[in-house]
């Protein structure tokens, strides 16, 4: 029902070039798309910053979805996209990173306001690279399928399990998930 | 062998997958003016893009007017060489060129901007 809605506003951004109809998909999506960079980046204020980006790079290629799977699936692909040309382009990202571990020892501003669960996500997410990482939120935070994940990464089904399976292996070896579950 | 594996992992949800999920799972992030922020963008985005066309036009046809009246004199007064009877009907026509152009660029301008405020 909410993916046909959604279809509908696409539809109408697009033939009558109506910023409102778009405006009403970000406003529904754009919790997603922020917390789906925020994890990915770490960094929240360059998160929405990407997700602005992210949404007006959406707006410009809106007439390319073609409506085959679910929007939100399609804008995780432009964010993917939106935060992997950002990376390229920015060597902060690389300082980012790097302080990301730092953050996580020291407790920093950043993060103060954060909960304890987001912090050991972080050190999860830390030890795995950008489409591991990418693809382990959009399953696991997002709730995407398979498929609809293949699409947004442009990788195969086989490949994008195999990445999944290989993530939670990464995870399981440098962290005591079981420990954890019980601690 | 490893592919059965991961299909098995993948159909099956165990502890370890609902552990994940809870651990990813965030709250809710609030507009708080970030959708009227976008809109606003591409609000503007798409004023500038209207006006562009409309604004070069005046501007180039603006620029161009003063050599192509100088280029239709020029033109008429090269007729005074050429033979009278060839040119008796055409070098009526001529001296009101530049007046045709600027009219036809008017008329584009203001056609464009209808539309772009129709939009």
């Amino acid at each position: 029902m909410r993916n046909g809605e959604d279809h509908q506003l696409v539809a109408t951004a697009v033939s009558r070039q109506d910023a409102a109809a778009f405006g009403e998909l970000v406003r529904r999506h754009q919790s997603q798309v922020r917390n789906f960079l925020r994890k990915l980046s770490g960094d929240f204020a360059a998160a929405d910053d990407l997700a602005q980006d992210c949404f007006m790079h959406a707006w410009d290629k809106l007439h390319t979805f073609s409506g085959r799977g679910s929007f939100i699936g399609w804008l995780l692909k432009v964010a993917y996209t939106t935060f992997l040309q950002s990376k390229r382009k920015s060597k902060r990202y690389a300082e980012i990173l790097d302080q990301v571990g730092h953050k996580m020892e020291t407790e920093g501003q950043h993060y103060s306001v954060q909960s304890d669960e987001v912090a050991d996500l972080d050190k999860l997410l830390a030890v795995l690279d950008d489409d591991e990482r990418a693809i382990m939120i959009m399953s696991y935070a997002c709730g995407l399928s398979h498929r609809e994940i293949s699409d947004a990464t442009s990788m195969p089904v086989g490949t994008v399990k195999s990445v999944i399976f290989r993530g939670k292996q990464k995870i399981r070896t440098d962290f005591d998930i079981k420990d954890h579950q019980h601690g | 062998m490893t592919s059965k594996i991961i299909n098995m992992a993948e159909k099956v949800k165990d502890a370890e997958d609902r552990l994940l999920e809870s651990m990813f799972d965030s709250a809710p992030i609030a507009d708080d003016g970030f959708s009227a922020k976008i809109v606003g963008r591409i609000r503007r985005r798409l004023w500038l893009r209207r006006l562009a066309l409309p604004v070069a036009a005046l501007i180039g046809g603006t620029i161009a007017l003063k050599p192509l009246a100088g280029l239709v004199t020029a033109a008429v007064r090269l007729s005074s060489l050429l033979p009278q009877e060839l040119l008796a009907t055409t070098s009526a026509l001529l001296p009101q060129a530049p007046l045709v152009v600027l009219g036809a660029m008017l008329l584009a301008a203001f056609l464009l901007g209808l539309r772009a405020l129709d939009d």
